[in-house]
């Protein structure tokens, strides 16, 4: 990050295109890399700025796009992209947009993209990105080996990318119940990459899913005392709330919708899913939930998205209507254990108990743990 | 559910990963002048000098390959036809099964800035010595071979006009921002060509702007990044414009190197026999997951067949280490590999044998004409064009009879100095000289390229020689490789600016004894 730092002070005032680039990205890097959402809305701005000088702004649209996905304006991901048809075709126009597909649940063609962009060039983030959608589709053991492969690409200059696999790694066990390997792997990328947030937020949920949440929401409010993110005093609020120390737990829940609230106000669409989780299992009010539900839907429609709705509309009491998004996203070929969980509750709810104990059953075949605390990532 | 986990967030876009100490530049390699006591060979690996001149990347290692071996034999018969060549290339494979196995010198540096050698299968003998950084040692092998070993900064060694062979092949990167979403601009799709062409706005030197290609850079113009005239670019006074300026783009710069001085009876038992020294360089930078040594390697890897060829092929310190960049013969690379990532196969490119046709009979066409307008002859086939053509090949039966005599013909030496014992020496072909990627050093010479490499060899211009058609003639003499370094000839041709391509020697004076290379700026 220090290296990070000193080429934005570096760059500062440069007027040439590389250096400009190179500014740019050092800024949407340092932004991305501490999940500081709002200095992500700054560098938009600047890339904008910034794109009207150039005669060939193609990185800068690649640049955009990179930044508009991760605040889930897909539109701007599509436009940015199409800006420069050379950007488009290139192996990483192919890869976010493969993203783009993964995010609108179209699994198969993010697949096939990142299978041919592959064929080309074996490099870790492709790799890293197949993993990811192979162990949501259920293939733990070929996402495993996907990640190892894009390890070993990584050299000893790529310390912080390979402490990011290794949480993927981690995670991957996590979500299957399996903690003690999760631990080993976040120890892994803690070793690679002291003092990485990211590690320390996840080693919190681990923290928390046994049980030690005290431990962890300390974890958790060192991370959110050097940046704003909601999602974190949320999770910080029902660590909390489980460890029975209700004034904290109110305090930091507040906090986190007041935070989503101004969010959403300011146009931002990044917390809706959060907004519908938090609506969902902290407030419990349907009716906010399936509000912020629909909207997510409208920008994207995934299994994610279509469970939340489903989830929030089990939450108001339209079960029936709650089945028929929970089937949709069951039948998205995403195999997860919370997902079966929230279809067996919601199955339940709607007067079908044998299925609805059946995917309780599977949901805890896949993660015994399914049920404990986890964090709204 | 989760979406804030995505690979999305690997927040890696652009190449922000600093491997420049992976950068090799050259590697040297000529017998030592100092003929006293035991027959010695001198090698020199050069890379960039990060993170500072003499201090050392802790995460890199290099290599240097070393494989003694007979002088090739030619008979006057040989085969000059496309089989011909294709029956040679095996041969050379053949060959390489020996270059396979070479011995080794391998070098790590440790935080303390203390280099640990290791000299891997020797006939002398394997064994490893930690040596100060930055100045001579000696260290003595279990046979008692005493060797010269120097790991440190010095002045960079390479001298050239590095602007100029840029701007001799369109190289775009060197005068504009090219946008990393731009890949196919690097090479732009104008006829390479040692002089200017007519209207060639891309590329031609700008009077307004003449540091343009030394450190400044334009930005890409929008539009067609072509060119249509159809003739080279005169002055009022009928001269064409050299696209060399003689400049020395390297002038004040350091390097970081590995030099050694080695006694032949140390790299092979046969020394009568083992007349040539094949040596080539490597560096390797750690991988990330053997930064930390806690972490255990995972079985799991070994199941990966991309980590089951490496656990064939390497050892268990190699394993630990990527593949970097290679460097053997000067100007494989940048030339003639384009310097592309996935070309970097070292010693191994006899699999690159037809690109490196293709690419030949590419610039043939760029610098063939060029040649023949200042008056030279060109080994190259080029019709007769009056103007240099861009042209490439798919197929390397159509470039093959275009490149012939370039790949075959014997590249003339400037006089007999450099066959110091008088011995019946074939003169090396760019097919000897390319295929393998290494540098072969004839121990019965004086090392001067391309029989070897020495320090004061401008090797640069001698690879724009190997266009040149060696039967040819200037001024009663047979053409050679140091045709193009005689300002006589310079001064005499229609051309502005009189220089040679490339500067005539080094910004400073190579020393007379070990290490050679001269004193870091």
């Amino acid at each position: 990050m220090r290296r990070i730092t000193d080429s934005i002070t570096t760059l500062s005032g440069a007027s040439d295109p590389g250096r400009v680039t190179r500014r740019l990205y050092s800024l949407y890097q340092k932004a991305s890399i501490a999940g500081d959402f709002a200095a992500l809305s700054v560098v938009i701005g600047a890339i904008d700025d910034s794109i009207i000088g150039l005669a060939n702004p193609g990185d800068l649209y690649l640049l955009k796009a990179h930044a508009a996905f991760k605040l889930h304006k897909l539109a701007d991901v599509q436009s940015a992209l199409r800006a420069v048809p050379s950007v488009y075709d290139t192996d990483e126009g192919r890869l976010i947009r493969a993203d783009l597909d993964f995010q609108h649940g179209h699994y198969a063609a993010a697949e096939s993209a990142y299978l041919d962009v592959l064929q080309r060039d074996r490099s870790w983030s492709a790799l890293a990105r197949l993993a990811h959608l192979r162990g949501k589709m259920g293939d733990a053991a070929g996402a495993n080996l996907l990640y190892e492969e894009a390890e070993d690409q990584l050299t000893a200059k790529e310390m912080r990318a390979y402490a990011w696999l290794e949480l993927q790694c981690g995670f991957l066990d996590f979500t299957h119940g399996q903690h003690g390997e999760a631990r080993l792997h976040y120890r892994r990328a803690d070793a690679a990459y002291p003092g990485y947030w990211l590690v320390d937020e996840h080693t919190a949920e681990l923290l928390g899913a046994e049980g030690k949440y005290e431990e962890a929401a300390r974890i958790l409010e060192r991370i959110a005392s050097t940046v704003d993110r909601p999602d974190l005093d949320q999770a910080i609020g029902e660590l909390y709330e489980l460890a029975g120390q209700s004034g904290p737990a109110l305090h930091w829940k507040e906090r986190a919708l007041n935070a989503y609230l101004q969010s959403a106000q300011r146009g931002e669409v990044h917390y809706y899913h959060h907004l519908v989780d938090y609506y969902t299992d902290v407030a419990e009010d349907g009716g906010e939930a399936v509000k912020w539900a629909n909207r997510d839907l409208q920008l994207r429609e995934n299994f994610a998205t279509q469970a939340a709705l489903a989830w929030s509309l089990y939450r108001v009491g339209r079960f029936s209507e709650a089945v028929c998004w929970i089937d949709r996203a069951l039948a998205s070929g995403v195999v997860d254990a919370l997902l079966d969980f929230r279809a067996g509750e919601i199955y339940a709810a709607a007067g079908n108990a044998i299925e609805g104990r059946s995917l309780r059953e599977r949901a805890l075949s896949r993660n015994p743990a399914v049920a404990g605390f986890h964090v709204h990532h | 559910m989760a979406d804030h986990n995505d690979p999305n967030a690997v927040n890696s876009i652009f190449s922000d990963i600093d491997v420049s100490a992976a950068d090799l530049y050259d590697i040297f390699g000529f017998p030592a002048d100092d003929r006293t006591g035991v027959e010695k060979v001198v090698i020199a690996l050069t890379f960039a000098a990060v993170p500072q001149t003499g201090v050392f990347d802790t995460d890199m290692l290099y290599r240097i390959l070393i494989a003694p071996d007979g002088r090739i034999a030619r008979s006057g018969s040989d085969d000059t036809s496309l089989a011909g060549l294709l029956a040679y290339l095996e041969g050379v494979k053949d060959k390489y099964l020996k270059i396979l196995k070479p011995s080794e010198v391998r070098v790590t540096v440790d935080h303390n800035n203390r280099a640990d050698l290791r000299f891997i299968g020797f006939p002398g003998g394997s064994f490893s010595a930690s040596i100060a950084t930055n100045q001579t040692v000696s260290v003595r092998s279990p046979g008692g071979h005493q060797i010269s070993a120097f790991v440190g900064g010095r002045d960079d060694a390479f001298f050239n006009d590095l602007t100029g062979f840029f701007r001799s092949i369109n190289y775009a990167p060197q005068f504009y921002h090219v946008p990393h979403t731009m890949p196919d601009v690097r090479e732009l799709k104008i006829p390479k060509t040692f002089l200017e062409l007519e209207g060639n706005d891309l590329l031609n030197y700008d009077p307004q702007l003449p540091r343009w290609g030394h450190g400044i850079k334009k930005e890409l113009p929008a539009g067609s990044l072509t060119w249509s005239g159809d003739r080279f670019r005169k002055d009022q006074n009928g001269n064409f414009r050299f696209v060399y300026s003689g400049e020395d783009a390297r002038a004040g710069q350091n390097c970081n190197a590995i030099i050694l001085e080695l006694p032949l009876t140390f790299l092979t038992a046969t020394t009568d026999e083992h007349r040539v020294v094949n040596a080539c360089g490597e560096s390797w930078v750690l991988k990330a997951a053997h930064k930390v040594e806690t972490i255990p390697d995972d079985p799991l890897w070994i199941e990966h067949p991309h980590v089951l060829l490496d656990a064939l092929t390497l050892d268990d310190e190699l394993k630990k280490y990527k593949l970097v960049d290679t460097d053997g013969q000067a100007f494989a690379d940048a030339a003639l590999s384009e310097r592309e990532d996935n070309r970097q196969l070292g010693a191994n490119n006899f699999w690159l044998a037809p690109h490196f046709i293709k690419r030949l009979g590419h610039l043939g066409w760029g610098f063939g004409p060029s040649i023949t307008a200042l008056g030279l002859a060109s080994a190259f086939d080029h019709d007769n064009s009056p103007v240099s053509v861009h042209r490439t090949y798919s197929s390397v039966l159509e470039a093959f009879p275009r490149v012939r005599k370039i790949l075959f013909q014997e590249l003339n030496m400037p006089d007999a100095s450099w066959n110091r014992k008088g011995l019946p020496i074939p003169l090396r072909r760019a097919v000897d000289i390319f295929i393998p990627n290494v540098n072969s050093i004839d121990m019965d010479t004086t090392g001067t390229w391309p029989f070897g490499r020495r320090l004061e060899d401008q090797v640069a211009t001698r690879f724009l020689s190997t266009f040149l058609d060696m039967s040819a003639s200037f001024n009663g003499r047979r053409y050679h490789v140091d045709l193009l370094n005689d300002p006589a000839l310079w001064n005499a041709a229609p051309i502005e600016p009189k220089t040679a391509p490339n500067p005539l020697k080094n910004d400073k004076e190579f020393l007379q004894n070990f290490p050679y290379l001269a004193e870091p700026w």
